[in-house]
């Protein structure tokens, strides 16, 4: 886990008032519509309340009057008011549903567009699972909220009012009596609604938690089955589940302590009524009519409470995601184009690193001082040990980090004030992690523009060698591609991805090991091929075989983030430094393997 | 259902008890109508005060206790719930991870995950909500349906008489809930594949500018849900007012009919109060009724989902009697192995006719184009898939009748693509050792060369290293699945072309490092790189799934074939530069 996750177990008190109002902002756009379902919830209550009211004039008047005419009046008035009840209920939850199905579509959209605007040292930070859970799971429960009908708590909470009302009307001390356990109850929820929320906040991390996991696991499964790990991932899996299931147990034990206290207390109310109210009766201070209707109120005024005390659940379950997910949108956006973001045209493919200093972790720089320049149509290749920086370098120069020291210029602009949609438009690179879509080889390569001729996806194809093997395929450019391209060979991939980039037609080619998995005569291949495309580019060429960069115009030399030297291959071998050295050594090796170890024909003989 | 009901199977005794406690629960909210109704009665004929006194304190103890028992049965069967879920989710979990490689190339990671979580939760909504209303409603029939027959039968049944049209309502919309459901639950699968598929490609989501892509590809996929949640809403919508107004109808029949009678001066006053009180106890059964229903459907549309999952058959698993190994002794032969994947069952296949010995102690190379099936050849070994024809044997014994745990564990495995669990370095390392001691770890990190950088990293070995390793450098990645292998300590090695991101310097040194170890191990090489199985033993030649040389380096070399190309180029390349 990482060190975000307890973090996220120490979140502070969020205020759910705020919270609402956040997710107000999103209701704003279906205001009408939800206005709409609101204004149906008073409509709805009078066609419900009038019912018992009904009955009472009903019993009192024409029951006891013996007046049938009079009762069947009443009594279609009832149907009446039941069939408007239906009608309204209906409608208000439909139009309720429809803002909350647009709204929160609006919120998932919301957190995806934030998600994607992230720097990518969040990433370096965050489970999947986690981010997957707050824009499905989380985003769930809010919709949950909705379809329990807690919008309409307000319009309970108004009902409870008029009940009380009327029951005051009616009789004040009959009123009173038969509503005596509200102040006790009062403090009870109160007490129930600290526990709730703290164990649903618990509930949320440790989903998030298993998603992370299950994500991880689902991902390296082959890793998993070929270490035989699979008794021990799963007892890790079974205690995430364990723990979530325990949180659950202690929130399900309130939830059922509450709703049943609230239904306990609507029983007992009917009692003191009886007790109190039926000496009224007997004392003849009231008709029985009264008594009964008394008794349908109390049902009333405690059914909502009732459904309150379960949407109260709901509601403090919801509270606890909607602060996860706007703690999500509350992430700052460290990397953004700035406001007045500029494009400069026309566009050269000038690159400037001017004494940049970079550490993914303070106190743990990883670039010290680096500085170079590359000028526009030059090869410059980068060498250096595993680990000394250089994909790192790259990752700065398309702004996927922000450096903390110098400056980074493309096309004489600092990178920080590029549009970064643009400069990344400007700069293609082939990264070391190849990633393909799921999807098939011809949306791989064109990414996402299907305005790109076929003609061209197949000329970037031969010119990466990977045509030969698209061909190949029952499919050819149609063929199917995996989820990360599993159905591909890591060769292949990496052609894949190489054609890719080719596509894209950068003015600036950035090639990341995007070789390294490929065998020498297919690589060979390539290199020829792209010498064409490269001739009019400014290209950056990370490699770690050095034939790879033959055709550079310079070398630089990175060493434990710091650029030891730069020069052309033949200034370097002159200089006899590092890249001398590992020339050297990469050239020598055949034949100091050969005299330092037996050959296997010595060994056989 | 089978399935479903094993589950239930298992926690009986809560569901009895809860159940039970259900009962009591029912009895006690069944008796307050009576005793309201005697209350009243009393009431209405003037009689004493006590008496009605009497029945008030019977009605406010019954509610006391049915407070606590109704406590403890919501919490019983919720959390029996609870455990189903907890339950399912580790079976799940469990047979997901026997289910081979092959599997985990058609799905997606997102789907798994949203059945894993989205869909049990949604089975677990059915076990606990689900089955409390399921054994409160009919409980709350049949009770009151008893107590009002007791009092007057024709009353009764003239309540009774709309609820067959219950039943036809909810028969009405039980094939659309449950086919709504699973489109919702299939479109949310969907919506999670692409967020958890966009996420882990962020990199490159970044770096060409997708964001706006993958965003309207987003909005595409949540429209679909949202359109599909609205179609499952509504139906919930009409379902629920309906029921509700089924029993206002109910209350209607009581009044009117219990009036007319009342007039005719057959009936109480006392006796339409009571049968009201009890239609408004059956109210929220009825409304429940409606509600469980799309639970019920929702529920039984995800369980078909899980069950796609439980019921696909783990095809590479240990046969019946399968002998434990411990140690290699004579080594592993392929005998006229062929292997072809899924898309190419009719077209050619990825291996043909692949005969060789891997005798212990001993290297073979293996060396190819891309794509030319070195890694599905090496994968074979371990049995990540099961070969299509032929077999291959370790110790004359055919692989698929071995231990599936014993033959993994003989086998260190450094795959061609790293990956890294979002742990310490550490705990990556040691990922196939339970124990192991400060020297093999030590040694394992050194001879990986993995030990500078390790020194570097202000947290050292403990260094968390994100999901799949992202906060690691290619190479740095690559040598720690490389010393996660040597740790293991196994008899045989597998590399899988595991150099290819580490520059000259530190490869020179970790085939240094490496050439005593390899000395006591059967290893199969893979490499592009001629320096990294020039002396195997034997090295294979592969193109397009076929052998097509072999020998050793010399005779290779001799013979001027491919391989003697593919050296001839190596050099000349490097000799190249040297101009
Ligand atoms: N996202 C990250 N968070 C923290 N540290 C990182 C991250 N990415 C890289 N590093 C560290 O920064 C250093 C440089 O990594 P970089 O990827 O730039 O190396 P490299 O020169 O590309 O190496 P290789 O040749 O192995 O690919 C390494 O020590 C690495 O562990
Ligand atoms: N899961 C899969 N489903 C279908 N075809 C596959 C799958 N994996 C690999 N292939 C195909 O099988 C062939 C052999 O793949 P393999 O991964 O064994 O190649 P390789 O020799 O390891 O290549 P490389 O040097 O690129 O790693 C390739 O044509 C590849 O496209
Ligand atoms: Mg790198
Ligand atoms: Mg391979």
């Amino acid at each position: 886990m990482t060190e975000e996750t307890q973090q996220e177990e120490v979140l502070g008190k969020a205020y759910d008032l705020r919270l609402v109002r956040r997710l107000w902002y999103f209701i704003i756009p279906y205001k009408r519509l939800f206005y709409l379902s609101l204004a149906l919830l008073p409509l709805q209550q009078a066609f419900g309340l009038a019912q018992p009211y009904l009955m009472k004039i009903g019993i009192d008047q024409y029951i006891a009057g013996k007046n049938l005419l009079g009762l069947q009046t009443v009594m279609l008035c009832f149907l009446a008011a039941l069939i408007g009840e239906t009608v309204a209920v209906f409608a208000q939850y439909y139009f309720s549903m429809l803002v909350a199905q647009r709204c929160l579509a609006d919120l998932r959209v919301a957190i995806f567009s934030h998600v994607q605007k992230l720097p990518m040292s969040y990433f370096d930070r965050n489970p999947v699972g986690r981010l997957v859970t707050r824009m499905t799971t989380d985003v769930d429960v809010l919709q949950e909220m909705f379809a329990s009908g807690v919008i309409t708590l307000a319009s309970d909470f108004v009902m409870v009012i008029w009940i009380f009302g009327i029951m005051l009307y009616l009789d004040v001390k009959l009123a009173l009596v038969s509503l005596a356990l509200i102040p006790p109850m009062a403090l009870a929820i109160n007490f129930f609604r600290g526990k709730a929320r703290q164990t649903y906040r618990q509930i949320r991390v440790r989903i998030a938690r298993i998603n992370a996991y299950l994500g991880e696991a689902l991902s390296g499964m082959a890793v998993i089955q070929l270490f035989a790990r699979e008794e021990k991932t799963y007892r890790e899996f079974e205690k995430l589940n364990a723990d979530h299931r325990d949180a659950y147990h202690l929130s399900n034990l309130y939830e059922a302590g509450l709703y049943s206290m609230v239904e306990a207390a609507g029983s007992v109310s009917v009692g003191l009524l009886l007790w109190y109210g039926g000496g009224e009766v007997l004392h003849g201070a009231i008709g029985i009519g009264t008594l009964v209707a008394f008794k349908e109120y109390i049902h009333r005024f405690f059914v909502p409470l009732r459904d309150f005390s379960q949407k109260y659940t709901v509601m403090q379950s919801a509270m606890a995601s909607a602060e996860r997910i706007f703690q999500l949108l509350d992430t700052p956006l460290d990397v953004t184009s700035p406001k007045n973001a500029v494009v400069p045209k026309p566009f050269r493919g000038e690159v400037v690193f001017d004494h940049v200093s970079f550490h993914y972790k303070a106190g743990d720089p990883v670039l010290k001082g680096v500085s170079f320049r590359i000028a526009p149509g030059e090869k410059v290749a980068m060498v250096g040990a595993t680990g000394s920086g250089k994909t790192t370098t790259i990752k700065l120069l398309n702004r996927s980090y922000d450096i903390q020291q110098g400056s980074i210029k493309v096309s004489g602009v600092d990178v920080r004030e590029w549009d970064l949609r643009a400069l990344r438009r400007h700069i293609g690179v082939v990264l070391q992690d190849v990633f393909l879509f799921s999807g098939d080889v011809r949306a791989n390569l064109a990414l996402g523009d299907p305005s790109i001729p076929l003609e061209r996806i197949e000329r970037a194809a031969r010119v990466a060698n990977a045509e030969s093997f698209i061909r190949r395929l029952p499919e050819g450019y149609d063929a199917r591609v995996r989820e990360r391209g599993s159905n591909f060979s890591g060769g292949q991939r990496q052609l894949l991805s190489l054609a890719r980039v080719l596509v894209y037609q950068p003015e600036i080619l950035v090639m990341d090991e995007a070789t390294s998995s490929i065998d020498t005569e297919t690589e060979a291949l390539i290199q020829d091929a792209m010498e064409k495309v490269m001739r009019d580019r400014t290209c950056l060429l990370i490699a770690h075989r050095l034939s790879t960069i033959r055709n550079a115009d310079r070398i630089i030399v990175l060493h434990h983030g710091e650029v030891r030297e730069v020069g052309s291959h033949a200034e370097l071998m002159e200089k006899q430094g590092i890249y001398y050295r590992l020339y050297q050594l990469q050239y020598e090796r055949e034949e100091l393997k050969l005299a330092s170890h037996d050959t296997p024909a010595q060994r056989l003989a | 259902m089978g399935r479903i009901s094993q589950y239930i199977w298992r926690y009986w005794r809560r569901y009895l008890f809860g159940g039970l406690c259900l009962l009591g629960t029912a009895t006690l909210v069944m008796w307050i109508p009576w005793w309201i109704r005697e209350a009243v009665r009393i009431i209405e004929h003037g009689g004493s005060l006590s008496d009605v006194t009497y029945y008030a304190v019977l009605i406010i103890a019954a509610a006391v206790v049915q407070g606590f028992v109704r406590t403890y049965s919501r919490a019983l069967i919720f959390n029996a719930g609870r455990d189903v879920e907890y339950d399912l989710r580790n079976d799940l979990f469990a047979h997901l991870e026997k289910l081979p490689l092959s599997y985990y190339h058609k799905q997606r990671t997102g789907d798994l995950m949203s059945r894993v979580i989205n869909d049990i939760s949604a089975v677990r909504v059915m076990l606990g909500p689900g089955v409390l209303n399921f054994v409160n409603a009919p409980l709350y029939y049949v009770y009151a349906m008893a107590l009002m027959l007791s009092m007057d039968v024709r009353m009764t049944l003239a309540a009774v008489a709309p609820f067959p049209l219950l039943i036809y309502v909810a028969h009405q919309f039980r094939g659309r809930i449950m086919k709504s459901s699973l489109e919702v639950q299939q479109q949310m699968s969907a919506l999670s594949s692409h967020v958890q598929e966009n996420l882990s490609g962020m990199h490159v989501v970044k770096a060409y500018a997708q964001e706006d892509f993958q965003a309207q590809q987003f909005i595409a996929l949540n429209k679909d849900y949202e359109v599909k949640s609205m179609e499952m809403a509504k139906m919930r919508g009409i379902v629920n007012p309906v029921m509700q107004g089924i029993n206002g109808l109910t209350v209607l029949i009581v009044i009117w009919y219990g009036g007319i009678r009342v007039m005719r001066g057959d009936l109480l006053v006392a006796d339409i109060v009571a049968f009201i009180a009890y239609l408004n106890v059956l109210a929220w059964p009825t409304a429940a009724f409606g509600w469980m229903l799309s639970l019920v459907e929702r529920g039984r549309a995800a369980m078909r989902r899980l069950e796609e999952i439980l019921e696909t058959n783990p095809e590479i698993r240990d046969e019946a009697a399968s002998p434990a190994i411990h140690a290699l002794k004579e080594g592993i032969e392929f005998r006229n192995v062929s292997f072809a994947y899924e898309r190419q069952k009719n077209g050619h296949s990825a291996l043909e006719e692949i005969n060789f010995t891997l005798p212990v102690g001993r290297s073979v190379g293996l060396v190819g184009r891309v794509g030319s099936g070195k890694s599905t050849l090496a994968q074979l070994v371990p049995r990540m898939f099961d070969v299509s024809t032929g077999a291959i044997l370790v110790d004359g014994q055919d692989t698929r009748k071995l231990a599936l745990r014993e033959l993994r564990r003989l086998i260190g495995y450094v795959p061609q693509e790293p990956f890294l669990f979002s742990t310490s370095l550490k705990a990556n390392l040691a990922l196939g050792r339970e124990s192991y001691s400060a020297e093999e770890l030590t040694r394992a990190v050194e001879i990986a060369k993995l030990d500078r950088d390790v020194e570097i990293f202000p947290l050292g070995l403990e260094t968390l290293v994100g999901e799949r390793g992202v906060t690691l450098s290619g190479g740095q990645k690559q040598r720690a699945t490389l010393a996660r292998a040597l740790i293991m300590n196994p008899p045989v090695l597998i590399l899988d072309d595991c150099l290819s991101s580490v520059d000259a310097q530190t490869e020179a040194e970790i085939l240094h490092g490496l050439r005593a170890i390899l000395k006591e191990k059967t290893c199969l090489i893979i490499s592009h790189r001629i320096s990294a199985v020039r002396e195997a033993d034997e090295i294979l030649v592969l193109d397009e799934g076929k052998i097509i040389e072999r020998g050793n380096h010399d005779e290779l070399v001799r013979d001027g074939g491919v391989y003697a190309e593919l050296f001839q180029q190596q050099r000349l390349s490097e000799e190249l530069e040297q101009i």
